[in-house]
């Protein structure tokens, strides 16, 4: 299901400059750019997000680490489980 | 009733700074992102979280410890746990599985070996680009452990036996002559499966010797016990005696006492040629039943005959 931005902010309780931040620094990526429409998998990236660096004190710069070892521990799962 | 202070192992006492600590420390450890399809790290990250929302922050930490009604917290408590997928408000880890989109820039030509090659290969490139098929990390399988039994006869003198492992798999197992209690076999390509074109990992059959009512081992010799009759030991005496391998017979010299140990070579424990020997250990034995006139005869020789088998004099 697509969502605009500024829903899902209301949605979620978040300030739109936060969403844009980090879409900006392309932590996430909105299925469409242009009209900025997100899916699920972005929402509920946007809270991961949202949670390393408001809930756990991750700072800025390992947030695109820690998303990239979770999306591939994600895959990995999908593997092992499809073996 | 729910015990905030607890689930977040705080004392009653504790500052809000060493709340949000703990807050932080437990949300790295259990949050569900970091845990994928890990349920008690899911519901141990709810808890948490739903206690750091009863006194995270100064008012409510007040409202909690005044102490609200039952209704209200239960009411706060259901709330917090409806975080998940089944509520339409699901968490990272629920929204991936094969052909999503962030997944896919590690998913291109999915097949169990380039994934590997993917995630592992060689050092000194930048991640998420495909490093090419790299020559290390395939993973192998797990060995895998199983017990046989085996008869005394054969642990000692050896022999060859096919056994199914679990997994399914036939086993032409060779006993090597002498295998001691609890040694390892091993055999290779019989165990799990390997991953990423790795091999196989190894089967380990451990070997449970069956106990034997008249032998036990001693090295390579083999022990057992002969009851002799009064008479044998008086006069000496040829006897059948039980072997591993078939019975034979043995000179039993005049004059033995129980306890005196005598040997037959060569069958003990061991491969033709090569055999240890078996130590017999005589036990004289009474008649099951003395007629009086067989114990008068004994009593009176004792009268006449007695003698210290002690050594007392």
């Amino acid at each position: 299901m697509m969502k605009k931005l500024h829903e899902v902010c209301i949605e979620c309780g978040y300030e739109p400059n936060m969403v844009l931040h980090y879409i900006r620094e392309e932590w996430v990526i909105p299925v469409n750019r242009d009209q900025q429409l997100l899916d699920d998998e972005d929402v509920a990236r946007i809270r991961l997000i949202h949670d390393l660096i408001e809930e756990m004190g991750v700072n800025e710069e390992s947030v695109p680490i820690i998303l990239h070892l979770v999306d591939q521990i994600n895959v990995l799962q999908t593997h092992i489980k499809s073996h | 009733m729910f015990d905030p202070y607890s689930a977040l192992g705080v004392n009653k006492t504790a500052s809000l700074d060493e709340i949000k600590k703990a807050y932080r420390k437990l949300a790295k450890k259990y949050h569900p992102d970091l845990n994928p399809g890990n349920k008690e790290a899911e519901k141990k990250f709810k808890d948490v979280s739903h206690a750091f929302d009863l006194i995270g922050d100064e008012d409510s930490k007040k409202k909690f410890d005044r102490g609200e009604t039952e209704e209200q917290q239960r009411h706060q408590y259901e709330e917090y746990m409806k975080r998940g997928a089944q509520q339409g408000n699901p968490f990272y880890y629920e929204t991936q599985g094969p052909g999503t989109r962030y997944s896919s820039n590690f998913e291109e030509g999915i097949d169990a070996e380039d994934l590997f090659s993917q995630l592992f290969g060689e050092r000194g490139r930048g991640g998420g680009g495909r490093a090419g098929r790299a020559s290390g990390m395939q993973f192998p399988g797990e060995d895998q452990l199983f017990k046989m039994d085996v008869e005394f006869k054969e642990a000692a003198l050896g022999g060859e036996k096919v056994i199914t492992l679990p997994n399914g798999k036939s086993l032409q197992v060779k006993i090597p002559a002498g295998i001691e209690e609890g040694k390892k076999l091993r055999f290779k390509g019989f165990g799990g499966e390997g991953y990423g074109g790795g091999p196989r990992g190894d089967a380990l059959v451990e070997i449970h010797i069956k106990p034997h009512p008249d032998f036990t081992r001693h090295g390579m010799d083999i022990h057992s016990e002969l009851p002799i009759s009064l008479f044998e030991a008086v006069n000496g005496a040829e006897v059948p005696v039980a072997t591993i391998d078939g019975s034979v017979m043995m000179k039993i010299p005049s004059m033995v006492s129980s306890g005196a140990k005598l040997r037959i070579k060569n069958k003990g424990i061991g491969t033709e040629g090569h055999r240890g020997n078996q130590i017999v250990t005589l036990k004289i034995v009474l008649p099951k039943e003395m007629p009086d006139d067989f114990k008068k005869s004994i009593n009176d020789l004792a009268s006449k005959y007695t003698y210290d088998s002690r050594g007392t004099t």
